[in-house]
C-alpha cells in the first residue's frame, strides 16, 4: 500500500483528500503546515508527497525545493487554486502538477500515474 | 645735339620709339614716364650718354652710375612688388580658407576646400594632392584622397576650364565637393590604397613627418638611400612634400603635394605657405571627423532611446496585466477552495448514497453546480493567463549583458575573466526574459564551479539559420558523468539531484519555449555550452 504525505493549511481539504484517498487504498498522512511536512517527512517515509503552492504565510514551491535539495528521493505532486504557476518555473522540478478541483480523479490519475513511473524506474 | 633716343623730346611720334608697345601709347605724349619705363634702358639713350661724355657734359660722368642705382632700385621694387603681391594673395586666400575652414563641420566640405587651395592656381598651384588620414584606432596612415590631373592632357583641359572661368577658391571648392570629390577619390584609389603605412614604422618618411611635425621635402627620391623607393615609384615623381597634419598633439594625417605635370621646383616659400595653411587644415579635418563620430553616437542614442522607450511602454504593460493576473488568481484561489471542500464532499457523500435515496438528487444538484463555477473560474482564469505575455521579442545581447553585470561579483571571486564576442545586428529572439537570464546564469555559474583555477569565460552570439546561437565555453575540467546524464535524462527522474538539477531546469525551460540546449565536453579541459533561440514568432 503506497504512503502519501498530503500538505495543506486548510482542514477541510486535508480531510476530503484523507476521505478520498483513502478510499483509493492508500495510506494518506497529512500536514497543515511546511514545518509539520519535514518533521513528518524526516520521521517516516513516504511514497508520494501532494502538496499545496500557496500554504498560509509558506510557499509550497519552497517546500518543493528543500525536499529535492535535502534529497529525499520522493516524488511531489503540486496542487494548487492558481494556474499563474508558470511565472515559477522552479515548480517545474514537480513531477506533477493538477488543478485544485472539487472533482479529485484529475488527482488520483496523476498520483498514479507518477507512482507507476517511481515503480518503472527503481526496477533494474 | 641730334640725338637718337627721344628722351629730349615732349612728344613723338609711334615711328620715334621701337620700344612703345600697343597699349602703351600714352607713353608717346608723356615724356616724364617715357623716361622712367622706356628710354632708362634704350640703347639709342645709352649711345646718347656715350656721346654727351665726349661732348663734356658735366653730369655725363654722373649719370650712368644714377641710371645704374636707380635700374638696380627698379628691379629690386618690382620684386618687393611681386613679393608684396603674391603675400597678399596668400593672405587673403588664407583668410578664406580659414573663414571656410572654421566654419565648417562637414568633413567633405573641408576636405574639398583644402584639396582645392592645394591645387588650384589661386591657391598654392601645386598641380597634384593626396591626403591621407589616420584611421580611427589610430594604427595606420591610409590613403584617403587625390586630387589633380593623372596626366598632362587632363591638366591642360582642367587648366583652361579654370582660367575661363573667374571662380573664387570657395565656388571652386564647392564645385570640386559637387562633381569631383567621389570621382577623384576612384581616379586614384589605385595610389591610396598603396599608400596605407603603419603608424610603428617609424623610419617611413611619413611617420618621420609626424614625428617632427615639420615639413620634408623630397628630392631625387629615385635615388635617394633613405627613402622607400617604392613611394616615388607609386607617386611617378622624384620631387614632392610630405606635409605633416597635426592638431593639438593629434596626428591627423599627411598631405603629399607634387609638381607631377610641370615639373616645377617646389621652393622654400610654398613650403612655408603650405605649413601656415596645414594647421587650421588639421585642426579642420579633427573637428569634421569629430563632429562626424559625434552625430553617429547621437544617432546611435537616438535609437537607444526610442527602443528604451518601447521596452519602458512594455514593462508597463506587462505590469498592469500582471496586477490583472495576480487579482484574479487571488480571487480564484479564494474561491476554488472552498469550493472543492463543498463540491468534494458532496460527491464523496453521493458516492456512499443509494441510488433511491431522495436526497441524491439534492447532492447531484450541489456537484453540478459547484463544476458549473468550477469552469467559470478556468475561464477567467484562462483569460487572465492570456493578458499576461511572457513570451516576447528581445535582445539577446542585451539580456546578456545585464546578467553578466549581476555576475560581475561571482566572476571577479572565481578569478575568472569573461570575454564576449557578441555578434552586432542580431535578429530579436522570442523568448521569456526571466527564465532565459535564469538559464544563462545558471549556466555560468556551473561553469564557474569548473574553473577552479580560473581562467576565460568566453561567451558569443551568432546568427545560425533562423535563429540565434549563444555560445557559452569556460576552460575548466569536464563536467561528470553525473551531470551529464541529469542534463540529458528525461526531466527530473534521475533523481541524481547534484550540480546537475540547475541545468536540468535549464534544458527543460529552453525546451518548452521551443529552443535547445546541448552542451560539448572536451577531455582536455573545457564545456561548452550552446543555447539556440529562435526568431520566428510561429514557432512558439
Amino acid at each position: 500500500m503506497a504512503k502519501l504525505l498530503v500538505v495543506d493549511d486548510e482542514a477541510n481539504i486535508r480531510l476530503l483528500y484523507s476521505q478520498e484517498l483513502s478510499d483509493e487504498g492508500y495510506q494518506v498522512v497529512t500536514a497543515g503546515s511546511a514545518l509539520e511536512a519535514v518533521e513528518k517527512l524526516e520521521s517516516e517515509s513516504f511514497d508520494l508527497a501532494v502538496i499545496d503552492i500557496k500554504l498560509k504565510n509558506e510557499s509550497g514551491i519552497e517546500l518543493l525545493q528543500r525536499i529535492v535539495k535535502e534529497r529525499h528521493t520522493i516524488p511531489v505532486i503540486l496542487c494548487t487554486a492558481f494556474s499563474c504557476y508558470k511565472d515559477d518555473f522552479s515548480a517545474w522540478l514537480a513531477d506533477g502538477y493538477v488543478v485544485k478541483s472539487s472533482d479529485l480523479q484529475e488527482l488520483k490519475d496523476e498520483i498514479a500515474r507518477v507512482l507507476a513511473k517511481r515503480q518503472r524506474l527503481s526496477q533494474p | 645735339m641730334d640725338w637718337e633716343c627721344c628722351w629730349s623730346k615732349e612728344q613723338i611720334e609711334p615711328e620715334n620709339c621701337p620700344y612703345i608697345g600697343e597699349g602703351e601709347e600714352d607713353l608717346l605724349v608723356s615724356q616724364r614716364r617715357r623716361i622712367v619705363e622706356k628710354c632708362v634702358e634704350c640703347p639709342r639713350f645709352k649711345n646718347d650718354l656715350a656721346r654727351m661724355k665726349g661732348s663734356g657734359y658735366p653730369l655725363s660722368d654722373v649719370l650712368p652710375y644714377i641710371l645704374t642705382e636707380f635700374q638696380e632700385q627698379k628691379t629690386q621694387m618690382g620684386a618687393m612688388l611681386s613679393f608684396l603681391n603674391s603675400k597678399t594673395r596668400e593672405i587673403k586666400f588664407l583668410r578664406e580658407v580659414g573663414l571656410v575652414l572654421q566654419t565648417s563641420l562637414d568633413l567633405d566640405e573641408v576636405l574639398s576646400i583644402a584639396m582645392t587651395a592645394i591645387t588650384a592656381g589661386k591657391g598654392f598651384g601645386m598641380n597634384r594632392a593626396f591626403l591621407l588620414m589616420t584611421d580611427k584606432d589610430r594604427r595606420h596612415i591610409r590613403g584617403y584622397l587625390g586630387v589633380g590631373p593623372r596626366d598632362y592632357e587632363e591638366a591642360w583641359r582642367t587648366w583652361e576650364d579654370i582660367g575661363r572661368s573667374n571662380f573664387t577658391l570657395r565656388q571652386l571648392a564647392r564645385d570640386f565637393q559637387k562633381t569631383k570629390l567621389s570621382s577623384e577619390k576612384v581616379k586614384f584609389h589605385d595610389i591610396l590604397n598603396q599608400l596605407t603605412v603603419p603608424m610603428t614604422d617609424q623610419g617611413h618618411i611619413f611617420n618621420r613627418a609626424l614625428t617632427g611635425k615639420k615639413p620634408i621635402l623630397v628630392e631625387n627620391a629615385l635615388n635617394n638611400p633613405d627613402l622607400d623607393r617604392g613611394l616615388a615609384r607609386i607617386l611617378g615623381v622624384d620631387t614632392f612634400l610630405v606635409m605633416p597634419l597635426i592638431s593639438r598633439n593629434r596626428r591627423i594625417g599627411v598631405i603629399i603635394a607634387d609638381n607631377c605635370i610641370t615639373h616645377k621646383p617646389i621652393t622654400l616659400q610654398d613650403m612655408q605657405s603650405l605649413e601656415t595653411f596645414a594647421f587650421p587644415v588639421a585642426f579642420a579635418l579633427e573637428r569634421a571627423s569629430l563632429y562626424e563620430r559625434l552625430q553617429e553616437e547621437v544617432a546611435k542614442q537616438k535609437a537607444a532611446n526610442v527602443k528604451l522607450r518601447e521596452q519602458q511602454e512594455l514593462i508597463v504593460k506587462m505590469e498592469k496585466m500582471a496586477l490583472v493576473g495576480k487579482i484574479t488568481s487571488s480571487i480564484a484561489h479564494s474561491i476554488r477552495n472552498p469550493l472543492m471542500v463543498i463540491g468534494g464532499f458532496a460527491r464523496t457523500l453521493l458516492k456512499a448514497t443509494p441510488d433511491q435515496d431522495d436526497k441524491r438528487g439534492y447532492l447531484e444538484s450541489i456537484v453540478r453546480e459547484t463544476r458549473q463555477l468550477e469552469d467559470v473560474l478556468s475561464e477567467v482564469l484562462d483569460y487572465s493567463e492570456s493578458l499576461f505575455p511572457v513570451t516576447d521579442f528581445w535582445d539577446l545581447n542585451e539580456l546578456v549583458g545585464k546578467a553578466m553585470t549581476e555576475l560581475e561579483g561571482a566572476l571577479e571571486q572565481a578569478g575568472v575573466r569573461c570575454r564576449m564576442e557578441l555578434a552586432p545586428e542580431l535578429p530579436m529572439v522570442r523568448i521569456d526574459y526571466k527564465q532565459i537570464s535564469y538559464c544563462l546564469k545558471t549556466i555560468t555559474t556551473t561553469a564557474l564551479a569548473a574553473m577552479e583555477r580560473g581562467g576565460e569565460l568566453r561567451i558569443e552570439s551568432v546568427l545560425d539559420g533562423d535563429g540565434v546561437l549563444l555560445r557559452i565555453s569556460d576552460d575548466g575540467k569536464p563536467l561528470t558523468q553525473t551531470a551529464q546524464e541529469a542534463l540529458t535524462a528525461p526531466f527530473f527522474q534521475t533523481q541524481e539531484l547534484g550540480e546537475g538539477v540547475g541545468l536540468s531546469l535549464c534544458k527543460s525551460i529552453l525546451e518548452r519555449q521551443g529552443n535547445s540546449l546541448s552542451i560539448i565536453s572536451r577531455p582536455g579541459g573545457g564545456n561548452t555550452y550552446s543555447i539556440r533561440l529562435l526568431t520566428r514568432k510561429e514557432n512558439i
